[in-house]
């Protein structure tokens, strides 16, 4: 709740604002946090402190009375003098001091029950209460939130703590997050969604899974990409090297005649897939040379390159 | 009776109404006004996917915290359900994630 904010700084328009100024201030940002049209759960929260806002300013009678009397304002009986009311307050402040400083002359008013009203009661609930005429209980919107997770997160699945604004301020939750999850995939947290009103179930959220740059792999789908950097005679002979993956090596046979480029794949070894079947990984040659070769290396590429025939620039 | 299997799926008017905390008039409204789908029966009753029921409640939304007419919320849900599509397409798993 925007308990200690200002409702003119909520609709960020000026005190003097007209009542058109107020209303055209309140659509514009209705529009854009509204439950349904902004998944972002930190957007629920405003579009209540707005309408909240707005059923106070929208109404010259309460805004009188909100201008006159401040936050506290519903606390004050309707046929309280505005300056009555501060003399009260100030008298109060200045007097014992005691106890309830900040909600003033409360006691002096006192009236019904006593204590503070919660705003929430009196709109009966933003949705359903207020909604009235003939609906019921109305469920919360589903809402939608980022998470990002390195390659290994998402090969290995796990748990992850993450935090959200939520209705009381900012939210912990425990997710796990299943292993093989691809980017852009959702994950569903039922009922962790927008509240409902009156009682009724609460949305869902979904989790937008984005996964992170990562420097020794690059992912498509569940296919893992990396480089298999190979010196020339391993390119040209054959060998067999380890590759990393996220999880754990992996042996790639490079055939002899490799160029740079090609792509030797390993079926089933990218990012496992819970409903089917796994990515392939693939290791691409390239082909690197010594960057300052030695004596010797340098005498045998020399004799190799007396000996060879081979053209790379010629087609085949 | 296979088109009874259909059915334990499906919601009749009142058990929709029901759940969805409304009078089935309210229902039979939102029908005709195309914002709930539903299907008839050849007894011409109507019949409801469990997953309208989130689209009553966003309808109830809309209206509660807009104030839009049936009409706008008609347009607002298909295109909400337009950029849900949309959305999708654009996290699709042929996005390259690294690097």
């Amino acid at each position: 709740m925007a308990a200690d904010r200002d409702f003119y700084q909520i609709l960020g328009v000026p005190r003097t604002a007209s009542q058109d100024e107020i209303q055209r201030a309140y659509r514009k940002l209705a529009r854009a946090s509204h439950p349904d049209i902004n998944k972002d759960p930190a957007a629920e929260e405003r579009f209540k402190d707005i309408s909240e806002a707005y059923d106070v300013l929208s109404d010259p009678q309460t805004r009188r009375r909100y201008d006159a009397f401040g936050p506290d304002f519903r606390q004050v009986p309707e046929d309280v003098d505005p300056e009555t009311w501060r003399r009260a307050r100030a008298g109060a402040r200045a007097g014992a001091g005691a106890g309830r400083a900040g909600r003033g002359g409360g006691s002096r008013f006192s009236y019904g029950a006593g204590g503070d009203i919660d705003v929430e009661d009196l709109l009966g609930g933003l949705f359903g209460g207020r909604a009235g005429r003939g609906w019921g209980p109305v469920p919360g919107a589903d809402q939608e939130a980022e998470i990002e997770l390195s390659i290994e997160d998402a090969y290995r699945g796990g748990r992850r703590s993450i935090s959200l604004a939520g209705p009381d301020g900012a939210r912990t939750l425990d997710v796990t997050i299943p292993a093989g999850v691809t980017n852009g995939q959702r994950i569903r947290l039922a009922g962790q969604g927008g509240s409902g009103g009156d009682g009724a179930r609460a949305g869902d959220l979904y989790l937008v899974v984005r996964i992170a740059p990562h420097p020794n792999y690059r992912l498509e789908g569940r296919d893992l990409h990396v480089e298999l950097r190979l010196a020339p005679w391993e390119a040209a002979l054959g060998t067999s090297v380890a590759v990393p993956t996220p999880g754990g090596e992996a042996k790639v046979t490079v055939p002899e005649g490799t160029s740079s480029g090609r792509r030797l794949r390993l079926r089933g070894r990218g990012v496992p897939n819970p409903r089917g079947k796994p990515g392939d990984l693939f290791a691409e040659a390239k082909i690197m040379v010594p960057p300052r070769p030695s004596k010797a290396e340098r005498e045998l590429f020399e004799q190799l390159a007396a000996a060879s025939d081979f053209d790379p620039r010629r087609r085949q | 009776m296979s088109h009874a299997m259909v059915r334990a799926t499906q919601l009749d008017l009142d058990t929709f109404a029901a759940a969805a905390g409304l009078h089935p008039e309210m229902i039979r409204r939102l029908v005709a006004l195309g914002i709930l789908d539903a299907t008839r029966d050849s007894s011409g009753r109507l019949w409801f996917a469990r997953r309208q029921l989130a689209v009553v409640a966003r309808c109830q939304r809309l209206r509660a915290g807009l104030g839009l007419n049936y009409a706008a919320v008609g347009l607002v849900l298909d295109l909400l359900d337009r950029i849900a599509t949309l959305e999708a397409a654009l996290r699709g798993p042929r996005r390259p994630g690294g690097q």
